[in-house]
């Protein structure tokens, strides 16, 4: 709202500079968006309404809160013969002229109407430049007075050109079924049902608080026009405004609710300033169709809950002088104050306005800091927090870097990592289509992390996220990593290696370790991971037990390409589900176990087996054979695996690291060798092992 | 014995290095480090007792040319000692100035870092950190915060819809009609999922992922991340809730920030505020980063609407309470001078190693 200074001086008498109105009247809620000076020494500041007060978006609103800062009253305009702003003394009645009917009460509650002999031509200069510095584009005398009236005191208005309605009659009206009307930007509009118009005897000749019609527009030749203010419902407005792509300064005064007890004041302002500017003279009464008036709400007002809700006491002079200056008829009662809410203030509905009020004006700087009383302790954070934290620092620890990507990306990066039952859900409303799609998975999003780091010549990427991912049968929480380039760090020594498989999946043993959830690692097939390197993980025990926790593997190089990442590249990935994890925790006690007091014994056994035999199942068939053995079985680790000379081809060489311990003695050498003797047979009958 | 002169302290200076080099032990280069600067029967120190005697017009001079060829003596002698170090070392020595094997470490990002120490102040204020779903329905996104079905907010342009409902968390509720319709705009819709669930006092924060119908640019995202604060109870009041925020200040910006209330309007609060603190890098006086008007926005407070109370079946009567929300990137850009916002999403190693572990 561009508030000139000179306006708001014929209604308060403020003569302070702009610079400080602008910064004490945005210190009660009106953010300044600039000042402006103009040449003849006038200013105007632009202020930013919120949309809670549709009554300063005029220069009487605005007006009321600077009487209320500087405590200066206010000119109201009136019908009084001396006043500064004023209002033609009218009649109410109905006119000979024109014949109005409000057909739909509900969507517009109050309509009045005046006609008028006018003349047509421009308006005088101070009224052109007022407008001008308001930001309304002059036009002709009769459009610029209601142009006027609207910045004024915030009553949109509409002039018709009463020669071509038909009737002549004015009916205010649902639109009807395939009904159109061109608009006064001259472009042909369908209406719909529900939404209201300004009809004549025919059709529609305005869209109700939104734009009027070409056919009935005031021109040149215009001799006679009816002058409409009304109160149209803001949701309708709101509505048919949205539907139709159409916003204007009347739609969205009236979006925002209007003042129900302005609409004769309106024309009365208008009438005075067309005798003063010589533009016309009204003819007949005031129309005034208003079927059910609506009378102010009383709101009361508990001194009590006004310094609670505060947290200050505020003088019961200063609340009386705050809420009487914006406007509000206060009276005393015992614990507190009535004030009643003027029309013009749709956002006064229960008492807690009026205390933002009070405290908006009072100022919020006058407020003492003071601390909430705690009253009872803290509950522990949600476990989510915690988990996803430990989860963080498991991962940095690994040497990778944390990701954030956006929880929507393109449906074509999705696509590949959308698994079969598990449809990607897509955006109704996409701004962009580069976010048109929910993602499935973090991989996507951490892929083109990953690419765009090669790009930028980065040839080691080691990334990972914790975010959301969604399908339809709700959303989870998951972790990702994806890693490429060198496998360990850089060093002049030497030893570096690419990455593969078994970094990815130690990070995930690491980590599933951490969160104490046992998990087996499956072969497994997915579209976008390769196979032959790709693992499904099992919660292998536990509260959980059976679930798939997710997947580690090597991308699909395709999809890699397709990402823009260099084709030779290779890039290992893991994606779990952090809500199975955090179901899978398997309680641990937390005493400590006591440290073994008889010593441990080592051996190590290598032996030739085929080279598809998987290691869980020789760890498998040890552990089963070691449930009988004299000598305990306390680890079991694969410490080499050989394929070469001396290893028939499909073969391979393994070497297992055995350690037998009891707790209440020391292992002899025999009963070490009979235990030992006893997994090797069971290796040679299960698997046709061959000890080396 | 002629003047020092410029050209006097060249040749000392060469003749003092080919001595040092010449040297042969740790006490000869001492010996040959003396003759230059020692404090009797030096060349810099015959060259200080010239002073006395010398024309008033050349004492300056004298003093230049003993300084310059004493710190230049001193300059060479520091560099000898440093690299003498290294000559005499045992054998099987490494050299210890190779690079070590550095153990990998990544970071977290910066999102995350601020996050943290968002959640570990209000942890130490007595709040309880709680999530939520980022996959919302209208109602504990709009109608629950006083923004009814004609409210704005609940435009398209505002709001990303889904195309298909997405059933609620798993295991929360698992009702069949529990189906979430929009991605939320707000964390708030949290803060009606924990009224719900619990009663009064409440002191609570809840970070997370928030969308908007938002095109990506220099200060602009579509996707952010957010922190609220609520807190409910009985006589909880609008000075708390500056309070809250003023420590909150203290310890995150500044020792010295001060809170200041802008009147504003949100439909879920009343009264309603902008936050503004004071410019912690100019202490208020104004400078670039807080555009000369010595604030800073910082976002959005007030106390909670009664009718926010009433759609999760509090008396506001007896319960009163305050809400606030940042964002965290705006915290972020703040805090490490962040021209694009982004930066915190492409995933640039350059960019998120500069952060902490
Ligand atoms: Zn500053």
């Amino acid at each position: 709202m561009r508030l000139v200074l000179s306006w708001l001086r014929e209604f308060v008498d403020v003569s302070a500079p702009a610079e400080e109105i602008a910064e004490k009247v945005g210190l009660r809620g009106f953010e300044v968006a600039s000042i402006e000076k103009l040449d003849d020494g006038d200013a105007v500041i632009d202020f930013e309404i919120t949309a809670n007060r549709p009554d300063c978006l005029s220069v009487l609103g605005l007006a009321r809160e600077v009487a209320t800062v500087y405590d200066k009253p206010i000119t109201l305009p009136s019908s009084d013969p001396r006043a500064k702003i004023a209002l033609k003394p009218v009649t109410i009645g109905s006119s000979d002229r024109v014949k109005v009917t409000i057909d739909d009460a509900e969507l517009c509650p109050r309509y009045a109407a005046a006609v008028a002999d006018v003349k047509i031509g421009p308006a005088p200069a101070w009224m052109t430049a007022r407008l001008h510095a308001a930001g309304v584009r002059p036009i002709s005398t009769i459009v610029d007075i209601t142009n006027y009236v609207n910045v004024e005191i915030g009553q949109p208005m509409h002039a018709f050109d009463l020669a071509k309605l038909a009737g002549p009659e004015i009916r205010v009206r649902r639109a009807k079924p395939g009904e159109t009307i061109r608009t006064l930007d001259g472009i042909d509009r369908k209406l719909e049902a529900d939404m209201l118009v300004i009809a004549d005897r025919d059709r529609a000749q305005a869209i109700a608080g939104v734009m009027g019609g070409a056919a009935s527009e005031v021109s040149a030749s215009t001799k006679l026009v009816v002058y409409e203010s009304a109160y149209f419902k803001p949701a309708s407005v709101r509505r048919t405004s949205k539907r139709l792509g159409l916003k204007t300064e009347a739609s969205s005064r009236f979006e925002r609710g209007a003042d129900i007890g302005a609409q004769v004041v309106a024309l009365q302002r208008a009438i005075a300033l067309m005798e003063q500017i010589g533009a016309g003279t009204a003819i007949g009464p005031v129309i005034d169709c208003y079927p059910q008036p609506r009378s102010p709400k009383t709101l009361h007002l508990r001194r009590d809950r006004l310094t609670r809700l505060l947290g200050v006491s505020v003088p019961d002079a200063e609340v009386v002088r705050i809420l009487t200056r914006l406007g509000l008829r206060v009276t005393s009662t015992p614990d507190g104050w009535d004030a009643v809410a003027p029309t013009f203030r749709v956002d006064l509905l229960r008492e807690v306005d009026l205390i933002e009020e009070v405290g908006r004006h009072y100022g919020f700087d006058r407020l003492e800091a003071t601390f909430p009383v705690v009253t009872t302790a803290a509950p522990p954070p949600d476990p989510r927090i915690l988990r996803d934290r430990l989860v963080r620092r498991v991962l940095t620890a690994a040497g990778l870097s944390e990701a954030v990507t956006f929880g929507f990306i393109e449906a074509k990066a999705a696509e590949p990592f959308a698994t079969a039952g598990h449809a990607s859900i897509a955006v109704a409303n996409p701004l962009s289509a580069k976010f048109d799609t929910l993602r499935p998975s973090l991989l996507p999003g951490l892929v083109d992390a990953v690419a765009h780091n090669r790009r930028h010549g980065r040839s080691d990427v080691r990334l990972f996220e914790i975010g959301t991912r969604f399908a339809a049968d709700g959303e989870t929480r998951g972790v990702a990593v994806a890693w490429t380039g060198n496998g360990s760090g850089d060093h002049w020594s030497g030893g570096s290696r690419e990455v593969d498989f078994f970094d990815v999946k130690g990070v995930v043993e690491q980590l599933c370790g951490v969160l104490r959830v046992p998990v087996d690692f499956q072969p497994a097939s997915e579209s976008y991971l390769m196979p032959g390197q790709t693992a499904s993980l099992v919660v292998a025990g536990g509260p959980a037990r059976g679930e798939p926790a997710g997947l580690v593997g090597q991308l699909q190089p395709a999809i890699a390409d397709a990402r823009g990442l260099p084709s030779k590249d290779r890039v290992y990935v893991g994606e779990l589900n952090l809500d199975v994890l955090s179901r899978a925790r398997v309680a641990a006690s937390d005493a400590t176990r006591p440290l073994p007091r008889h010593p441990s014994v080592v051996r190590d056994l290598s032996i030739v087996v085929p080279d598809t035999l998987p290691a869980a199942i020789i760890r498998g068939t040890i552990q089963s054979a070691a449930r009988v053995l004299a000598a305990p079985l306390v680890s079991i680790s694969f410490f080499d695996r050989y394929q070469g000379k001396g290893v028939p081809s499909g073969s391979v060489s393994v070497s297992v690291r055995l350690t037998f311990q009891a707790d209440d003695r020391t292992l002899t050498d025999a009963e070490v060798q009979q235990s030992f003797d006893t997994i090797l047979a069971a290796l040679v009958r299960d698997h046709g092992a061959v000890q080396r | 014995m002629t003047l020092p002169d410029q050209s006097a302290v060249a040749a000392h200076l060469a003749a003092f290095e080919s001595e040092l080099a010449q040297a042969k032990s740790a006490r000869d280069a001492q010996s040959v480090r003396d003759r230059y600067l020692g404090r009797k029967n030096s060349v810099v120190a015959s060259w200080m007792q010239l002073i006395a005697s010398a024309p008033a017009d050349q004492k300056k001079n004298i003093g230049r040319y003993a300084n310059e060829l004493k710190q230049a003596v001193e300059a060479r002698w520091a560099q000898h000692q440093e690299s003498a170090k290294f000559l005499d070392v045992p054998a099987g020595a490494v050299d210890v100035t190779l690079p070590g094997r550095v153990p990998l470490l990544g970071h977290r990002h910066p999102l995350t870092v601020v996050r943290d120490e968002l959640e570990e102040i209000f942890t130490r204020m007595g709040f309880t950190v709680v999530e939520g779903p980022e996959a919302e329905d209208e109602w504990h996104c709009f109608d629950a915060l006083n923004m009814p079905a004609e409210h704005p907010a609940r435009d398209m342009q505002d709001t990303l819809y889904l195309a298909t409902p997405l059933k609620g968390e798993s295991g929360e509720s698992g009702r069949p009609d529990d189906l979430r319709t929009l991605l939320r705009t707000h964390t708030s819709s949290m803060q009606i999922r924990y009224m719900q669930a619990h009663e009064p006092p409440i002191r609570i924060v809840a970070p997370g992922r928030v969308y908007r119908r938002d095109n990506l640019d220099l200060t602009h995202s579509p996707a952010f991340s957010q922190i609220e604060a609520l807190v409910v109870g009985e006589g909880i009041s609008l000075a708390d809730l500056k309070g809250t925020l003023l420590a909150f200040a203290r310890q995150m910006f500044s020792p010295k920030a001060r809170v200041r209330f802008r009147p504003s309007f949100f439909p879920y609060t009343e009264p309603s505020a902008e936050i503004d603190l004071s410019c912690w890098q100019c202490d208020g006086a104004g400078c670039a980063m807080c555009k000369k008007t010595g604030w800073i926005e910082m976002g959005g407070c007030g106390m909670v609407h009664p009718a926010v109370f009433e759609a999760v079946g509090y008396d506001p009567e007896r319960y009163t309470g305050f809400a606030w929300g940042i964002g965290i990137e705006r915290v972020a850009i703040l805090r490490y001078q962040v021209e694009d916002i982004r930066l915190f999403y492409e995933n640039d190693l350059r960019f998120l190693e500069q952060f902490p572990y």
